[in-house]
């Protein structure tokens, strides 16, 4: 009896320690997305004056209609599965010969870092400059090698734009990736990998069965870190292609801002906003299902 | 007990001493409360009529936003106005060089209810989204119609928006077509007029010369398509948007024929493919190291082509652009100009500074130091400018022909539309018909009118 007492009053008094915290973080998430929620169901835009006029669900009919949000939709689904699988693949790649020792590893981690480290607009801006038709570093180099035999515009066509971003936030968040990965690797005992070998395992499956599952937790971290970062990509697209040729590589993020900023169309870009937030946790919680159960299965 | 007061209060000695016991018998302790409350209320009221009366003696500070390069070319003028008017003090506020960046700058400011700026510098196609917000003052009863009637038709237009005008037109712009002589010269043609005569051209030019590419413009998904795309619509009669009646003309005839016209001369190989990817500059580089005969560009590259030291220097000339069999030239306008907040305190100061840079002699002092387009006419005939700038003859010429683009509110949206589509054509993801057709069903949407 004494002992739940006392372990209420403990109860009582980290809720109190905490509450200060709760409270920062209903005023700067829950209160942000819940007055977009609500902002979602009136017009508000330059044709009644930035004053809000209920509307209903207005806004969401003509959302469902909206080639264009569908079509941002699909963007950002292509772009951020594809910079997922391979920033993942080389991530991991690059985590594991990090992991081994050799001479002047310090160095080649702290530059492996860099890009991550480098401003968005900044690497942007040189990517562009990289696949530029007539001056492009890119083009110049594959003319060299033959490998074409005229100029390609790369950023002028929609699929190779696309390819474009891709690469190059693979090229910037990669690093990101391996760091995580290599904290994950260098935490696993050697001694399980000599085990194993003394077992008779080969290195392909000291790999499945060592390493993989324990590195698993900081896959699913640099995962879900990633989906989020890449579900709402702006900078990069904005300074290298600005979301064309015809829209090809505009992002969900890049036409929010542009329905509130530069049409100052709030009530729409607020049920913008409030469609790829409850896509974005529809996605969220289907993985979080999925691990759990996974869980439970090996459990 | 007075000592004691004293030394919370030292200035109290002073008095106590200066008028003698009586007053200070006369410090009891109610009245000495009392008193003391009004000595502060009465220290204050002075110290506040005093700040009064050196305020209404500061200058009013009357400020805008603008890209750091022009703030710098227009520090002159605006020292000038201060040593003119030393009530009034200009604060220039250097924003980033990217035009909209420096908008979005401006829209948020206006956004919080309370803008920092007295005056909007203002890009031309800015002011209605920003009249239509209700962020901008309306200037029709501070100038009359015969001093607008001294700019440049199409610059005072620009600055309507629902029977109010916004803006004071200060620098002009207006896209054209520059060729090169030698070229046609050599070939025995004359400058093109239609936009037969331009392929014509182009293709003589490509099959007798080693200059590859014929006609180059400005392809990217930006403003700049855009406003290739109003000269090519109108220059086959057409329209883009009526602002009266907000009719959609993209579809009609010319629209379809504009659009095809871009994807035509890039099929035929008079249009590098890359110009799917130009900006202004692009297209000058082409121009400038003589690997093309056309250009559509804005009046800069004039002076820029001209310099010492390159390729095309004195072999090039200007003109308004082409046009389909009897119709028009047109120029898409461009420009900047002054708008003044509508929540500025100072509204009288802030017109004396729109007034003082929109007025004759300091316009004209500023085209003729960066080699600006003034937006007054006289400016273009004027003996001093043209000694500068002989080309000013056939701009004026060019100046005529300008159209604003389409005055609506939602200007940045149906603008956004029109770059999409004619982006998703020239770079073959749609047919230049589906592209307009599908563009103008969007675009009717938006300003909420039915097909």
């Amino acid at each position: 009896m004494t002992r739940d007492y006392i372990r209420e009053r403990q109860q009582r008094t980290g809720w109190l320690l905490v509450a200060p915290a709760l409270v920062l973080l209903l005023l700067v998430y829950a209160f942000p997305i819940l007055r977009a929620f609500w902002l979602s169901f009136f017009t508000e835009n330059l044709s009644t004056n930035l004053e809000p006029v209920f509307s209903g669900l207005d806004n969401y009919a003509q959302l469902v209609q909206d080639g264009r949000f569908w079509q941002s939709m699909r963007n950002t689904a292509v772009f951020t599965v594809l910079t997922l699988i391979f920033e993942l693949g080389l991530g991991l790649i690059i985590a594991l010969s990090l992991d081994q020792a050799f001479r002047g590893r310090g160095l080649v981690r702290t530059v492996a870092i860099l890009p991550w480290a480098l401003p968005t607009a900044l690497i942007a801006l040189a990517w562009r400059w990289i696949f530029n038709t007539e001056f492009g570093v890119w083009n110049d180099i594959l003319l060299r090698l033959q490998l074409i035999a005229s100029p390609v515009n790369w950023l002028g066509d929609p699929f190779w734009a696309m390819v474009a971003v891709i690469a190059a936030d693979v090229w910037k968040t990669t690093s990101f990736v391996a760091i995580l990965l290599l904290a994950g690797l260098q935490s696993i005992s050697q001694d399980l990998y000599e085990a194993h070998a003394l077992d008779g395992a080969s290195p392909w499956q000291s790999f499945r069965q060592i390493t993989l599952p324990l590195i698993a937790p900081q896959i699913v971290i640099a995962m879900l870190f990633r989906f989020a970062q890449s579900f709402g990509i702006f900078d990069l697209i904005q300074v290298m292609t600005g979301g064309g040729p015809g829209g090809a590589t505009e992002m969900v993020s890049i036409y929010i801002y542009a329905a509130v900023m530069r049409y100052l169309d709030f009530g729409y870009g607020a049920a913008l906003v409030t469609v790829t937030f409850l896509v974005l946790v529809a996605i969220v919680g289907l993985t979080w299902l999925y691990l759990a159960r996974l869980r439970a299965k090996t459990e | 007990m007075v000592a004691s007061l004293g030394v919370r209060f030292p200035g109290l000695i002073l008095i106590n001493n200066f008028f003698g016991r009586t007053f200070s018998r006369f410090f009891s302790r109610g009245w000495k409360r009392l008193s003391l409350i009004f000595l502060a209320l009465a220290v204050t009221a002075g110290a506040l009529l005093v700040g009064v009366g050196v305020r209404a003696q500061q200058p009013v500070t009357i400020s805008f936003l603008l890209r750091a390069v022009e703030a710098d070319q227009m520090q002159g003028l605006a020292e000038q106005f201060m040593a003119e008017n030393p009530d009034i003090r200009i604060e220039m506020v250097r924003g980033p060089n990217a035009a909209d960046a420096v908008e979005n700058l401006y829209t948020t400011s206006f956004l919080l209810g309370d803008s920092p700026y007295d005056i909007l510098f203002s890009d031309v196609v800015w002011i209605p989204k920003f009249a239509a917000a209700g962020w901008l003052l309306d200037l029709s009863d501070r100038v009359s119609e015969a001093d607008l009637a001294d700019f440049l038709g199409a610059d005072v237009t620009a600055g309507l928006y629902q029977d109010g005008l916004y803006r004071m037109p200060f620098r002009s712009d207006m896209g054209m077509l520059y060729y090169r002589t030698d070229l046609l010269d050599q070939v025995g043609l004359d400058p093109p007029e239609t936009f037969s005569d331009l392929i014509a051209a182009s293709e003589a030019i490509q099959a007798q010369t080693d200059v590859s590419w014929g006609f180059v413009w400005q392809g990217l998904q930006y403003e700049g398509i855009v406003t290739n795309f109003v000269e090519l619509i109108a220059g086959y009669g057409g329209f883009w948007i009526d602002p009266d009646s907000l009719e959609v003309g993209l579809d009609q005839p010319a629209g379809i024929q504009a659009a095809e016209f871009m994807k035509t001369v890039i099929a035929d190989s008079i249009t590098p493919p890359g110009v799917t990817n130009y900006v202004e500059e692009d297209s000058l580089r082409q121009f400038e190291n003589g690997n093309a005969a056309f250009l559509r560009n804005w009046p800069y590259v004039w002076a820029e082509a001209n310099r010492e030291g390159s390729p095309v220097a004195g072999k090039i000339a200007l003109k308004p652009m082409v046009h389909d069999e009897g119709q028009q030239s047109a120029a898409c306008l461009g420009g900047w100009g002054f708008g003044i907040s509508a929540t500025t305190p100072h509204p009288e100061e802030a017109w004396r500074v729109v007034e003082f840079f929109t007025s004759y002699g300091p316009m004209k002092q500023f085209v003729t130091e960066f080699a600006y387009v003034p937006s007054r006419r006289a400016l273009f005939t004027d003996p001093d400018v043209l000694a500068e700038f002989p080309h000013f003859e056939q701009l004026l010429e060019v100046a005529e022909t300008a159209i604003p683009r389409p005055p609506v509110g939602q200007y940045a949206q149906v603008s956004d539309i029109l770059q999409r589509y004619l982006s998703a054509s020239i770079s073959d993801q749609m047919t230049p018909e589906a592209a307009m057709q599908a563009a103008a069903g969007e675009t009717r949407r938006v300003l909420g009118v039915e097909s």
